[in-house]
């Protein structure tokens, strides 16, 4: 019984196959995504507070430098990359209609919390959207204009229920 | 900023990875190598990783371990797996009808996408004195059982934590659940925290036990953390309170006389004695409403 400095592991990225990659144990999944090109998700500080690295893992959003690669065998990911489906594509039209960034570096953070928001299909009040965003930093817009689309987003994807 | 791949810069030191197959198999693998860490959810092991202030030989991963991933309940106690996610423990149902406090608590607890990953064994066991789930399990009289080579060993979480990130956890033990007495109909259990921004460490948090008789309390136990080296028990303060009501300077130099306070990088000692005795004002007046 040992364990292992490198390790091979399978998984699915913006619903591409990855087989038998062999990463080091130690490095976390926002360094691995980003080694791999997929440059979209920010690594800000490291150590969980600032939210600039949330992906999502196996349907939840999560910081991705919290997580180490080792840990995602078996999972499912998806970056800002792969946020193409017709919900995601009209946040990423309402976040700009508000202007709700400025340098970007917040926003692929921003995008995935605001999936995971919207997944719970539920109304929330301005208030309730800060608290819900109190994991992710931006230090551009004053959160204002981010609070403004997320509460468009979540009007227009609950309409409809 | 490191570009990822083989370079790193101040990331975390070097270490193996194991993933443990059963409780056995991660205590078998802990007590042969001393120097080895559990790994649950990671969400405070690994910053305490990536800013090297813990540099371990090994992680045992215990996260795919089904036992300790289920949350139950008899007539009596609730007891929550150390691997359950606080995520989790918010949407199950037995929370939600036995023990809805819990749920309000995680939600100070960090943020969505850290409860996500973050357990509630993990939490509990790491001891950060600045964490509202170990308080919670101290207020809550809460057993924590742990499983070694030995076989099953249970103590009080009062008892568990000794010092500064320092519990009871022996060298071939693994945390495997942590046991709540259910609420008795006149007893509740209540929280608060004062916080910079919604989810960082509490600049300090009080959690009280209380039992009402007729309308007055009949027993009380204040427990604080974020103010010094572990969650503590303020068992004079409690009596004070029960005997004489609430009194600003009377309560703040009892807190001063039975709780060790120590500043860190959110406030200092003296703020945390005052924030410490306004947090008891606070939850005697939600008592009443």
């Amino acid at each position: 019984m040992q364990g292992s400095k490198n390790i091979t592991i399978n998984f699915i990225i913006n619903d591409e196959i990855f087989n038998n990659i062999t990463v080091p144990v130690r490095q976390h999944l926002g360094d691995f995504l980003r080694s791999i090109g997929l440059t979209g998700t920010h690594i800000g500080c490291e150590q969980g507070a600032c939210g600039a690295c949330t992906v999502e893992l196996d349907g939840k959003a999560v910081r991705s430098c919290l997580i180490l690669s080792s840990q995602i065998n078996g999972s499912v990911i998806k970056t800002v990359e792969g946020l193409d489906d017709t919900l995601m594509k009209k946040v990423k039209e309402i976040f700009l209609k508000h202007n709700a960034l400025q340098c970007g570096f917040c926003s692929s953070g921003m995008l995935i919390t605001t999936k995971e928001i919207l997944n719970k299909k539920k109304k929330l009040n301005r208030e309730q959207i800060r608290t819900e965003i109190s994991g992710n930093y931006c230090r551009c817009t004053g959160y204002q204009s981010i609070v403004d689309a997320i509460e468009e987003a979540i009007e227009d994807n609950i309409k409809d229920i | 900023m490191g570009k990822g791949g083989e370079e790193f810069i101040m990331k975390s030191p070097d270490f193996c990875y194991y993933e443990a197959l059963s409780i056995e198999d991660a205590i078998k693998f802990k007590s042969n190598d001393l120097e080895s860490v559990i790994l649950a959810g990671g969400q405070s092991l690994v910053p305490a990783l990536n800013m090297r202030l813990s540099s371990p030989s090994c992680l045992i991963d215990i996260s795919k371990i089904k036992e300790l991933k289920n949350i139950t309940k008899d007539n009596d106690f609730i007891y929550i797996g150390s691997a359950v996610t606080h995520s989790e423990v918010m949407q199950n149902k037995i929370i939600i009808d036995h023990l809805p406090v819990l749920i309000d608590v995680l939600d100070m607890v960090a943020h969505p996408a850290i409860r996500n990953k973050g357990t509630h064994g993990g939490s509990i066991a790491y001891g950060d004195p600045a964490a509202e789930l170990p308080a919670f399990a101290v207020a809550a009289n809460a057993e924590i059982i742990l499983m070694g080579l030995n076989g099953i060993r249970t103590i009080q979480a009062s008892d568990f934590y000794h010092g500064l990130f320092e519990t009871d956890i022996q060298n071939d033990e693994i945390l495997t659940s942590i046991k709540y007495p259910i609420l008795k109909d006149n007893q509740k259990i209540l929280f608060d925290e004062i916080y910079r921004r919604h989810g960082d460490y509490a600049m300090a948090g009080v959690v009280a036990n209380i039992e009402i008789l007729n309308n007055e309390i009949n027993n009380l136990k204040l427990v604080f953390f974020a103010t010094g080296t572990k969650p503590e028990v303020a068992l004079k303060t409690s009596e004070l309170i029960i005997k004489d009501g609430y009194d600003y300077s009377n309560v703040k130099n009892m807190i001063k006389t039975e709780l060790d306070f120590e500043s860190d990088l959110n406030s200092n000692a003296e703020m945390k004695l005052h924030l410490a005795t306004i947090l008891t004002n606070k939850i005697l007046k939600l008592m009443e409403t």
